[in-house]
């Protein structure tokens, strides 16, 4: 039974639930049990909105009032002022509370995110003096007189008409946020919560994101906003406190952050509590002070904590027809790649598979205060080809690496990939346009399951919109549906496909490099950048990453590759460049480079370790 | 002209006060990169504490100068032990764990230091012994200048200049700067990094009790909801010096006065908060390395 319940819909639970709810309080509850319904009501709206950016971004907002009073003061002016009802105003105030939060958020999502913290608490505050100083909005009397909701002539006038409002609102802010958690859109918050600076690396629009919980944390906000002003009837600046800001994150921290029923669970805690300890009322806030800091120590996840089911890999998805892998793979990155040409061409550009060399790095120099760590360098690599670069620690190579990826600028010099510049893009942007990357230290999504991480690899190919995912529609479906086939391709392409369900932490070091090739592959790339994929690898390991680096090649992928196991460079390479002190001393086939003087004396000259290697190899 | 004066002189007065909490914020951020949200809350309860010695203990008919050693020392060491008592129940656990949990524990920290003062001094304004030093002064030419104000601000100078000589002047200061820039490395050189953080959070503590005493004696009035704008101001200051940044904590905390008294001389009392505010977030927002330049990196 239970089972069957959980199979079903979303949307369907949550309706049978609010429903039920809704009944009981409205034919047993007198009025004073449901104007304390139709306050829980209001704060697990504002919960849901605060959890999308507290939960599900894990952007901590201490200002959310403001986007509560905006909304009831959008509501309120349009209701009082130009006379329309209710409803009408309800888009309006969604609307302009999410414009709040875009304005507020674009110039201040890049700050970290205790200064964030901050900045919102400043905001919320600031908000609220605006109003009591604004005198079309009542000053500090508020406005009065707000109208009742009225529906198609009939005016909602009792509490349990308010309850009932009250839980089609809840039952449409929850369904939304749950496909927004369960979308694509929260697949990139998780990221971002667990390693922002990889998420944008291999291609989630990290601050599109931030901006975009922002806006939809607002825009709930609104909406609860604009129910409170109808319900109360008057509103003034004071209903809007930082007091409000802290009860609704106490409201989510006590359910447990980015859980649903916890948020409803919350609410009713918060509201109902005081309601109950009639005699303690005074002492509410210690009580809920102590709540927040106990919580935070001894039960961090909250009292209903988000559920993470044991992720089902592929579930849902059809048994492939036996067709080898690789070829399956070749085919659709070829297809992908004429696409994208296609709208390369369109957009004006050069055609991309057009040329011999796909990256031109041209005098690029980075400095770090007095240190040189990337002094002029310039070399092309050609499409197709296995390029590596070498050098001693400290070489130079990583800060190449973030030039080209767009972690940094560089002081100097032009990079062109695809005969474009990419140099002050973002990373995101850098990934999307063909390049992928690896990382010297892995860098995989510690609390995502091995397949969601190529799942992540696949952001920048998206093709639905964000009203797409809120409504969880059909297209939306297939194209999720598509990102699970194509990252259990890549998987089984770097043989990982019967570990794709564990968590990607419980897998060996070999294994988590092999998923991080796999989630740089899956943006289709042109050219990927792996940084030391064979370190820690025994030799059985480094083999196969051998196989899988010419597999790479093979699929027309550019691959340059930093690397110390020699034998493994000279083997695999095509060409290989050689680094010192951010100088560019050697660029050379394999063989020649061995031989080369200038190399060995720049080993010799350190009596390096890697002189043996470079000898033996 | 003098008008202008005037209000140089309070705003350096009452930015005196934000300088002190405002290093206590830099101090506690330096070290173990956390805005102590309760930093504002720690004066008020020292404010509190000092209240409680002067007029509920009588100590205000004692000698004038040994009545405000006692009013200031015994807040000071009080709040101390309570910041300690913060730092090890409710932050020390949480050290290793997100940013998020330790930022929401330390707004509850803040709260809980709100609440359990209303309970235990009630919520109504509480009155410091208004003739505690004298309230006379004298003019500079067009500008008055109150004995109070002098006393203060010299005070303030003297807790400075003790912490910057702490800082620079003695091993558990050289730690204290070892450690801002590198925790991992620090503790290889054997520092007991833990004993440092506990100084960080006692002499944090003993400033804002400081202030919270001095903003007594110089407003008379005392509430437990002061310490919240208090800290705001005060958090303004560090990051307007640039956090971690010692002397700018107390250049910002000097300009933030100021700016607050031009604000209310000129503008009205009401804007005084958004200004702030606003100064705030353009901060944060064009330079957030402050004016003078932090002392300290994110870490990754």
């Amino acid at each position: 039974m239970r089972d069957r319940f959980n199979r079903t819909p979303f949307w369907s639970r949550v309706i049978v639930v609010l429903a039920l709810i809704g009944a009981t309080v409205v034919f047993n509850g007198d009025d004073y049990v449901t104007s304390v319904a139709v306050s829980v009501a209001t704060y697990a709206m504002l919960g849901l909105g605060l959890n999308i950016v507290v939960g599900y971004a894990g952007l901590l907002d201490l200002g959310y009032a403001a986007f509560f009073a905006i909304g009831a003061y959008t509501s309120a002016l349009l209701m009082t002022q130009a006379h329309w009802t209710f409803f009408a105003t309800l888009p309006f105030a969604v609307l302009f509370t999410g414009t709040a939060g875009a304005i507020l958020g674009y110039p201040t999502l890049r700050l970290r995110s205790d200064y964030l913290a901050i900045v919102t608490l400043g905001f919320g505050e600031m908000t609220r003096i605006t109003f009591n100083n604004w005198e079309y909005a009542g000053g500090p009397n508020g406005i009065l007189n707000i109208p009742w909701p009225n529906f198609f002539g009939y005016e909602l006038s009792t509490q349990a008409d308010f309850f009932v409002v009250g839980l089609v609102l809840l039952a449409i802010a929850m369904i939304f946020a749950h496909h927004l958690d369960h979308s694509r859109l929260g697949r990139g918050w998780v990221a971002i919560k667990d390693d922002e600076f990889a998420a944008e690396s291999v291609g989630v629009p990290s601050l599109r994101l931030k901006l975009l919980a922002y806006v939809m944390g607002g825009m709930w906000g609104g909406l609860a906003g604009a129910f409170f002003a109808t319900r109360i009837g008057a509103i003034d600046p004071t209903s809007f406190t930082f007091q409000l800001s802290v009860l609704v994150l106490i409201v989510i921290v006590l359910g447990g952050t980015g859980s649903l029923p916890g948020v409803l669970l919350g609410a009713l805690v918060v509201v109902g509590l005081p309601e109950v300890l009639r005699q303690f009322a005074d002492q509410r806030l210690l009580f809920f002070a102590v709540l927040l800091v106990g919580m935070m120590l001894l039960r961090p996840q909250g009292l209903w904590p988000r559920i993470r089911r044991k992720p089902k890999p592929f579930y849902g998805l059809q048994e492939e027809e036996p067709e080898d892998v690789a070829a399956r793979i070749l085919r659709e990155h070829q297809a992908q790649i004429v696409e994208r040409d296609l709208r390369h061409t369109a957009a004006g550009h050069k055609s991309s598979s057009a040329g011999d060399v796909l990256l031109e790095v041209h005098g690029v120099t980075q400095q770090f205060g007095g240190l040189r760590a990337v002094d002029n360098v310039s070399f092309q690599v050609r499409r197709g080809e296995i390029f590596s670069i070498i050098g001693p620690n400290g070489g130079g190579k990583t800060t190449l690496f973030n030039c080209i990826t767009g972690v940094q600028r560089p002081r100097r010099g032009r990079i062109l990939f695809d005969g474009r510049s990419v140099v002050g893009l973002r990373p995101h942007v850098v990934v999307a346009r063909g390049i992928g990357r690896t990382f010297q230290g892995i860098r995989l999504f510690k609390n995502m399951a091995v397949f969601e991480n190529v799942m992540v690899g696949l952001y920048p190919r998206h093709r639905t919109m964000t009203w797409q995912a809120m409504l969880h529609t059909p297209g939306e479906r297939k194209d999720e549906l598509r990102t699970l086939q194509e990252s259990r391709r890549w998987l089984s392409f770097v043989g990982l496909e019967s570990l794709a369900g564990r968590l990607a932490t419980e897998l060996s070091y070999a294994d988590q490099r092999r998923v991080e090739i796999a989630r740089a592959l899956a943006a289709h790339p042109h050219l990927v950048l792996f940084d030391e994929p064979a370190a820690g690898m025994n030799p059985t390991e480094k083999l196969e990453l051998m196989g899988i680096i010419r597999k790479i090649r093979d699929l027309g992928i550019t691959v340059v590759l930093i690397e110390h196991d020699m034998s493994l460079v000279m083997r695999v390479s095509d060409r290989i460049a050689v680094l010192d002190h951010g100088v560019l001393i050697a660029l050379d086939k394999p063989a020649a480079i061995q031989q080369n003087p200038a190399v060995i004396e720049a080993y010799l000259g350190r009596e390096d370790d890697e002189l043996g290697a470079v000898q033996e190899a | 002209m003098g008008v202008f004066l005037q209000y140089t002189v309070i705003g350096l007065t009452v930015g005196s006060f934000y300088a002190l909490v405002a290093l206590g914020y830099t101090i506690v951020y330096g070290i173990i990169r956390l805005i102590n949200f309760a930093q504002g809350d720690l004066s008020m309860v020292g404010a509190f504490l000092g209240w409680t010695l002067l007029v509920s203990f009588g100590f205000e008919h004692l000698p004038i100068y040994i009545a405000l050693v006692i009013a200031f020392v015994i807040p000071m060491i009080g709040t101390a032990v309570i910041n300690i008592g913060i730092l090890q129940f409710a932050y020390k656990p949480l050290l290793r764990r997100s940013l998020l949990a330790i930022l929401i524990t330390a707004l509850g920290m803040s709260l809980l230091l709100q609440n359990a003062s209303e309970l235990i001094w009630g919520p109504a304004i509480q009155a410091y012994p208004p003739n505690l030093l004298p309230l006379s002064g004298f003019f500079v030419g067009p500008v008055h200048v109150t004995y109070v104000q002098i006393a203060l601000v010299i005070a303030s100078l003297l807790l400075m200049g003790g912490l910057v000589a702490f800082i620079q002047g003695t091993t558990m200061g050289t730690a204290m700067r070892a450690l801002a820039v590198d925790h991992d490395a620090a503790r290889l050189m054997g520092i007991n990094v833990d004993a440092v953080i506990r100084i960080a959070f006692v002499l944090g503590a003993m400033l804002a009790a400081a202030s919270g005493v001095m903003l007594g004696i110089y407003y008379v009035q005392i509430q437990f909801t002061m310490g919240f704008l208090l800290g705001l101001r005060a958090f303004t200051a560090a990051v307007l010096g640039g956090i971690g940044n010692i002397p700018g904590a107390m250049a910002g905390g000097l300009l933030i006065g100021l700016l607050e008294a031009y604000t209310t001389g000129y503008l009205s009392g009401t804007w005084e908060d958004v200004v702030v505010f606003g100064v705030l977030i353009t901060v944060l927002i064009v330079k957030p390395t402050g004016l003078f330049g932090e002392r300290v990196a994110e870490r990754m």
